[in-house]
Order: structure tokens, then C-alpha cells, then sequence
């Protein structure tokens, strides 16, 4: 069903404070963020790097998924949201006057908690993205469908009902396939929010394997409530609380010596 | 005291069985370090009775080492824990190992009480003795660095074995000096060779124990590390 890659699924360490530009997929620097008079992101700075998978993990209410949906500016969406800082994407602030939102959210894709698939076949989900950038040929668009169902271990399940509504699949499936919809506009990074707490552990698993197959050709960020599923699917994670980054460090040194005590606290289950 | 920090989890049912665990591995030490004592004691006392004790109790150790193995399965499988909590049971894990090896050495220290030796070979006991009262505090030592996880114990054990393999090449030397002597003496003086050689071994395995306990104190993995290596480690203090 899924080709396993014989490569390690941890990529070996990077010094994620002195990352060149080549290795760098999008920079964050002292990014604020207000939702009101609350303050909800403290001076977050922190590089992601290229074609690996960074998570993000903390209590809920720390910050994390606030912090996600400022990578592809889906706070824009929420009215009393303020942001300051920078995050920067091909040397570029992605909150800058000129850049197009829409053109920003074809570069960095987003999957949410629930599988969201729109009423529509399998077919048509994965090329929404395609036909609103008014491409409508159909030797195109089936090309598009097989290599990004495909892309999203897909492809096998249901290559011959592609015309089924996409509400046949499974939430596992649908997962998938909206992953699919995502990966077809060929994006540069994947933000994945919570993509598996939904999901049964099997279908779980299908979608961490894909995660680590993803990274070949995607920067993928995630935010997980799941401690293991970040030590088993990142390169890299960032722990987050009350609004601050409070370490941020290669996935295998950080979840069995983590040098702050807040980390080494929410990893074990301990009373803060 | 708590430098384990084990009842500070928010689910009791873990603290309880990182409890019970640690508790477990501080009995089966402290059954480990009475067998070698009694083992030496018999040599000492000539007390064949208190060495065929040895001899049967080892299999309390085996039993505890076995029981353990299984509360740590257990734990890993049901709890995953992380950072501190797995390099606990990853000490314990390894330091369980160590400590069955000590009893089956302490096993085989035993056996040489069940020979009688003439008054020539008694001065060999002596220094034997001597190695295992040498041996005997590291294993006391380790076992307490390792109930209170302190570094600095467990570093001051980790040094004192240059000590012991001194004595134990002494001893070897006073030895092969005899064999060359008197070759009928051989066979009992094998014996005490390798006592003594398992006394060598204790004290090697009690210097895996303390570089478990610097393992989890500090994060790093100590073996096999050069000795400035492994001082700046202990010395380094950062967490």
C-alpha cells in the first residue's frame, strides 16, 4: 500500500541556529501576535529548515497553532488579530503589503484537524486548487490527480472511483485526500494541524508514514497534541509555552535530554 | 532528595511504578552487596556453611533481575516515557544487568571458601581479601550514588577502580611468582586467581554502574570516553 522508504525517518541534526539560506525554508523573526488586548505570541524567532519536518507541541493554549496559521497568514481571516515581526520566504515578509495572500497560501499549504473534503468527488477535490488557477485541461488535471493522489498514498484505494463524492472515504481517506488537494497545487511548505487527531491509530500511522514521505519533496510543519507521534514523525521540535518558544532543538536530543526544565516537565507528564 | 523528580507526574499510577521499580533495583543492590560480602566473609572464616548459603541464595538475584526486566517492559510499553523518566529506566535497565553479573561473580567467589588451603596459600586470602574489601565499597558506593542519583559519588567510584586493578595485578604477580615455586600448589592457587579475577570483573561492572547513574544525570553517554572527557562531563554542570 505505502512504499517504505529505506532511508532513517530522523534526518540527522542540523544547528538549527545557524542555518544557511540554502537550508532554510522560512524564517520567523520576533513575531508578535495580539488577539485583542491578549497576547498570544511573545517574540517568537526560529528557522525551519528545507525538506524536513518540524513540529510544534505544547498545552493547548500555548501558542502553537497560532503560530502555524501565521505561516501561511490564516490569522488574516480572524479580524482582531494583530501580528508584528517578520516571517520570511524567499527573502521576502510574507506579511508585506504587496504579497497576495492567496499566492502565499498556493506556496504554503495547510491541513486542518478534521478532514474538510468539499462536496464534491475525489476528483474534483484534488484539482480545486488547479481549476481556480484556471486550469481546465483535462490531460493536465489527470496528470495532477494521479501524481498527487499518489503523493498522498492514495492513489491505490481509489483509482477506480474517482468519481465517487469524496464523503465515501474513510476519515483516514479523507485525510489523505486532503492532503492530496493540498500537495496538487505543488507547494513549497505543508502546515499540518493536528492532521491525525481525528483519525484511529492505523490510519494515524498511514498518515505518519506519509508525513515522512512528504519531506522529500515539502518542508512540512505539524502541531501535535501527540508527544510520540512528534518523536516519531519530525526531524525537529519546537516546544511552546503560555506564547513563548521555549526550546526549540533536534527531535532525538529534545525528548531524551531537553535542557529546559519547562520541556523536560510537558514531556514526562509532570506538574509544571 | 528527589532528584528523580518521580512523584512529580501528573498520572500517580506512573509515579507509583517508577517507585516500585526503583525501589525493586535498590533491594536486588542491596541482596547483590550482602552475597559478595558473606562470599568474602566465608573465604575469610573458612565458613563453608555461609558459602554454600551463597551458593544457593543467587537465584533470588536471577528472579529479581528477571522481575525487573518486566516492570520496565511494562513501563516502556504502556507509558512511553521520555527524557529523564526513560534515562531512568534505561540506567535501571542496564544497571539490573550488571548486578546479576556481580552475583554470579560473587557466585563464584564463594566456591574458593569451599577449598581448605595450607598456611602458605592463606597469605593469598589475605591480599584476596583485601581486593574484595576494596571491591565490596565500591559495589556499597555505587549502589548508594546510585539511590540518590549523585554524580559526584557516583564520579569518586568511577576512579577508585584504578585502585582495584592495581591490587589485582599486585595479587597476580604474587601468584604467578608462587606457581613458578611450587607447581604442585597450582590447581588452589587457579582458584584464587580467579576470585581474584572476579573480584577485578565486580569492580569494572560497579564503574558501568556509576557511568549509568552519570548517564542519567547528565544525558550523556560516558563509556568509552577518554577521562577528560568524561570529568568535563561530570563537571560540567548544566542541568
Amino acid at each position: 500500500m505505502i512504499s517504505v522508504t529505506p532511508t532513517s525517518s530522523t534526518a540527522e541534526a542540523l544547528d538549527l541556529e545557524n542555518l544557511t539560506s540554502e537550508q532554510t525554508a522560512m524564517e520567523i523573526r520576533d513575531l508578535n501576535l495580539h488577539y485583542g488586548d491578549v497576547q498570544a505570541l511573545f517574540d517568537v524567532s526560529m528557522k525551519i529548515p528545507k525538506n524536513r519536518v518540524t513540529a510544534f507541541i505544547g498545552p493547548s493554549g500555548c501558542g502553537k497553532s497560532t503560530l502555524l496559521r501565521c505561516i501561511n497568514r490564516m490569522n488574516d481571516l480572524v479580524e482582531i488579530c494583530r501580528t508584528s515581526g517578520e516571517i520570511i520566504l524567499h527573502e521576502k515578509n510574507i506579511y508585506d503589503k504587496d504579497v497576495d495572500a492567496a499566492a502565499l497560501r498556493r506556496q504554503v499549504g495547510m491541513v486542518f484537524q478534521r478532514p474538510n473534503p468539499f462536496p464534491k468527488s475525489i476528483y474534483e477535490n484534488v484539482v480545486y486548487g488547479m481549476r481556480l488557477q484556471g486550469v481546465n485541461d483535462r490531460r493536465v488535471l489527470d496528470e495532477v490527480v494521479e501524481r498527487s493522489l499518489k503523493g498522498a498514498a492514495l492513489w491505490e484505494e481509489v483509482k477506480d472511483r474517482l468519481g465517487d463524492t469524496a464523503f465515501s472515504l474513510s476519515g483516514g481517506q479523507q485525510q489523505r485526500l486532503v492532503i492530496a488537494r493540498a500537495i496538487a497545487v505543488e507547494p513549497e511548505v505543508l502546515l499540518l494541524d493536528e492532521p491525525t487527531s481525528a483519525l484511529d491509530p492505523i490510519s494515524t500511522l498511514t498518515i505518519e508514514e506519509l508525513i515522512t514521505e512528504l519531506k522529500s519533496k515539502y518542508t512540512v510543519v505539524i502541531v501535535t497534541h501527540n508527544m510520540q507521534q512528534a518523536a516519531r514523525v519530525s526531524d525537529q521540535t519546537a516546544f511552546m509555552y503560555m506564547g513563548k518558544l521555549i526550546e526549540y532543538a533536534d527531535t532525538n536530543t529534545l525528548f531524551t535530554t531537553p535542557e529546559k526544565k519547562q520541556t523536560e516537565d510537558y514531556i514526562t507528564g509532570r506538574y509544571g | 532528595m528527589d532528584k528523580m523528580n518521580v512523584s512529580k507526574h501528573i498520572s500517580g499510577k506512573f509515579n507509583d511504578e517508577l517507585e516500585s521499580v526503583r525501589n525493586k533495583v535498590l533491594s536486588m543492590g542491596g541482596l547483590v552487596e550482602k552475597q559478595l560480602r558473606d562470599a568474602l566473609i566465608a573465604i575469610e572464616t573458612s565458613d563453608q556453611e555461609l558459602a554454600e548459603q551463597v551458593l544457593r541464595s543467587d537465584h533470588k538475584i536471577n528472579a529479581m533481575e528477571v522481575q525487573i526486566d518486566e516492570a520496565c517492559v511494562q513501563i516502556i510499553a504502556k507509558r512511553q516515557p521520555a527524557a529523564s523518566d526513560l534515562r531512568l529506566v534505561i540506567a535501571i535497565l542496564k544497571t539490573i544487568a550488571d548486578l546479576e553479573r556481580i552475583g554470579d561473580e560473587g557466585e563464584r567467589i564463594a566456591k574458593v571458601a569451599l577449598e581448605s588451603f595450607n598456611n602458605d596459600q592463606q597469605e593469598f586470602l589475605v591480599s584476596l581479601e583485601n581486593l574484595g574489601q576494596q571491591v565490596l565499597s565500591m559495589l556499597h558506593r555505587v549502589l548508594d550514588a546510585f539511590a540518590r542519583m549523585d554524580l559526584d559519588a557516583a564520579y569518586e567510584v568511577h576512579q577508585q577502580d584504578a585502585q582495584a586493578d592495581r591490587q589485582y595485578e599486585a595479587l597476580t604477580r604474587q601468584l604467578m611468582t608462587y606457581m613458578m615455586e611450587d607447581p604442585r600448589g597450582i590447581p588452589k592457587v587457579m582458584n584464587v586467581l580467579w576470585s581474584a579475577r572476579s573480584l577485578e570483573r565486580i569492580g569494572d561492572r560497579c564503574q558501568n554502574i556509576a557511568e549509568y547513574i552519570i548517564f542519567f544525570v547528565k544525558g550523556k553517554d560516558v563509556r568509552h570516553v577518554s577521562p577528560e572527557s568524561m570529568e568535563q562531563t561530570v563537571k560540567g554542570r548544566t542541568s
